[in-house]
């Protein structure tokens, strides 16, 4: 009862959100000089011509009209056809969702896995211990080298000695698990470096502060182990903000890392937004932003609930 | 009788970013078995300080200076880890000031309860002990989170885990501060009936000198990171021989007649960045005189209490006393 009542509002604002997204995305696309004539008959189009496949595809109704007439095809589960392939747009998406999902659950268990210890050992070390400096430096270095300067520099590594590892291209893991895991590495890992540091930080601020709760002293006076205190009373309390940064990055994951994806050739979503885009395929990058907004919404509404799990006072209107 | 606790010129060190902080300026202290000392001072005389000393308890930037500090003939500052870790769990028993804060929020009470009685403890211990601390329904209380308690319910709680593995001393900071007047004796009763059952010794640092009147066998007034003046709560209380202690019991409310004022003590404690060379309270006494100023009092016999003042016993003093 408490969760729902916890819940109810969070799913009347998820829904005003989404609907604004969906204005906003539709706008945003007209308001993009060119369009898919262009595209598709080059620079010197007639007006007869761009006239044509406006009729073709509606775009010649008011703005309004056209929103609509999108908005009521979506609630029918109509998400359109791309201009390009002909072929209906959801289709194309969930052909694609799998390649990105496996690369965001491999970047995401890369911070997690780099992330969370480096984190907490950076907060409970004692100032100038080793571990708390490197854990600083990864978190530096992490937060300010972006992906394409260290994918293209990966790229040109491993380019230069494959060291096992593949650069480039996209093997089905169904068909060559092994395969797929050489391709995947480097886009995880290049994807995974923002995380790690986001991670880190996230954790290492979350340990210090409760590091100085009571409880923390009580447990001390108690006699309690360090890995004990760390167990039962650090990580739980630390939980919150790193599960809000968690879930806030693994749906920037699964909404397509556009630059990681087309710098390895990853057909996944983010690819197929971006090349969406170039040809002003209006329906894909539509539905694309739509569903990365759906997503992201989802993964924080999960969040909400773990933050109720974990935390017995959320939602029971004592703070 | 053997002392739980014995404490020689003990000084302990702040390091903040404007440099040290002198929290303790030599502490000389035995605390007998199974008595009740209290510890009074206001906020900043180094009693909590001196407290979290007895089970090594200071932050990080908190370190000894010099001096020995021994807990049931433990050296407690030149002890291994693990021995410390044994010392606070079998030895020590602490309450702390606010109970929101010491218990963890996210756990419930009879978990954080069977941490503190050791992997053993089964429900039916874990109520037992619960209810000795005087909480009726001990199911619920076991079940609960700690926001689902009253204050009073958490305090004894706390109190309930301090005494979980009869612990020899039992060191309580502030217990009653963040509680609401009306239980504030009901809690303390709770926790002096629970020390004399067990014939542990408590210390009880506060700064309600009333409450301590009436539960303490010995009283020591702490100034300055210094003890000032210390004997039987009879002799300190009844007759305060340190200005200090006069000035504190005349600031204290509880006891004034009807259109009586209070008088509060002028200033604030100081802020002592080394040790210090003459008597700490000097610059608020209103007896100080010159020697005050150049010479640091040293421990003398009064009227059957230890006391730190120059003056003291004097002439002068007792003028101001006649006053």
């Amino acid at each position: 009862m408490r969760i729902l009542l916890y819940f109810l509002p969070k799913l009347i604002f998820a829904s005003i959100t989404m609907l604004g997204v969906s204005a906003l995305v539709f706008l945003a696309l007209r308001m993009i000089p060119g369009g898919y004539a262009d595209v598709l008959l080059g620079p010197f189009v007639t007006p007869e011509a761009r006239e044509a496949i406006a009729v073709r595809y509606g775009l010649d109704q008011p703005l309004l009209v056209q929103y609509l007439n999108w908005l009521g095809a979506l609630f029918q589960g109509d998400m359109g056809v791309s201009m390009v392939t002909r072929a209906p747009v959801l289709d194309e998406f969930l052909r694609r969702a799998p390649v990105t999902l496996e690369l965001a659950l491999l970047a995401l268990a890369f911070a997690l896995a780099g992330g969370l210890p480096l984190g907490i050992l950076a907060g409970i070390a004692p100032p100038g211990h080793r571990g708390g400096i490197l854990a600083r430096l990864v978190g530096a270095l992490g937060a300010s080298v972006p992906d394409f300067v260290l994918g293209s520099l990966l790229i040109f590594v491993f380019s230069v000695w494959s060291l096992w590892l593949r650069v480039g291209g996209y093997v089905s893991p169904i068909e060559d698990p092994v395969g797929n895991l050489r391709t995947m590495l480097l886009p995880a890992l290049t994807l995974s470096l923002f995380g790690i540091a986001l991670v880190l930080r996230t954790t290492r601020d979350a340990v210090l502060r409760v590091m100085t709760e009571g409880y923390i002293t009580t447990a001390l006076a108690r006699g309690e182990r360090p890995f004990d205190i760390i167990r039962l009373h650090v990580l739980r309390n630390s939980a919150i903000p790193i599960i809000t940064v968690v879930t806030t990055y693994f749906g920037f994951l699964l909404g397509g890392a556009v630059v990681v994806e087309v710098l390895f050739s990853i057909p996944g979503i983010g690819f197929f937004i971006f090349s969406g885009l170039e040809n002003r395929d209006y329906a894909i990058v539509q539905a694309g932003v739509l569903i990365a907004a759906a997503v992201f919404i989802s993964i924080n509404m999960l969040a909400d609930l773990a933050y109720a799990l974990i935390d017995p006072r959320v939602g029971s209107g004592r703070h | 009788m053997n002392n739980i606790v014995s404490c020689e010129d003990l000084v302990i060190t702040y390091q903040s970013s404007n440099g040290p902080v002198r929290a303790l300026d030599g502490v000389d202290l035995t605390i007998a078995e199974g008595e009740t000392l209290a510890i009074v001072g206001e906020s900043g005389s180094g009693k909590s300080t001196l407290g979290m000393a007895m089970g090594r308890l200071l932050p990080s930037e908190a370190g000894r200076e010099a001096g020995r500090l021994e807990v049931d003939g433990m050296p407690v500052f030149d002890m291994a880890r693990d021995d410390l870790r044994r010392l606070r769990r079998d030895t020590l028993g602490f309450v702390f000031q606010n109970p929101m804060v010491a218990l963890d929020p996210t756990m419930r009470i009879g978990r954080q309860m069977q941490r503190a009685m050791g992997r053993r403890a089964r429900a039916e211990d874990i109520h037992a002990l619960l209810e000795r601390g005087e909480l009726d329904d001990p199911e619920r209380v076991a079940n609960s989170f700690p926001h689902q308690l009253s204050g009073g319910m958490a305090q004894r709680v706390v109190v309930a885990m301090a005494i979980a593995r009869s612990p020899r001393l039992l060191i309580a900071d502030e217990p009653t501060a963040s509680l609401d007047a009306s239980i504030q004796d009901k809690v303390i009763g709770t926790l002096c009936r629970l020390r004399k059952e067990s014939g542990a010794s408590l210390v009880i640092l506060s700064h309600d000198v009333h409450m301590i009147a009436r539960h303490a066998d010995r009283v020591a007034v702490m100034y300055g990171g210094r003890i000032v003046e210390q004997g039987t709560t009879a002799r300190v209380l009844g007759a305060p021989v340190h200005p200090y202690t006069r000035a504190l019991l005349k600031a204290a409310a509880g006891h004034e007649k009807p259109g009586e004022w209070l008088t509060p003590i002028p200033g604030t404690p100081p802020l002592l960045t080394g040790r210090c060379a003459a008597c700490s309270f000097e610059p608020r006494c209103s007896v100080s005189r010159d020697i005050c100023r150049s010479s640091r009092p040293k421990p003398r016999t009064v009227e059957e209490r230890e006391v730190l003042c120059l003056l003291a016993g004097s002439e002068a003093e007792r003028k101001e006393v006649a006053q």
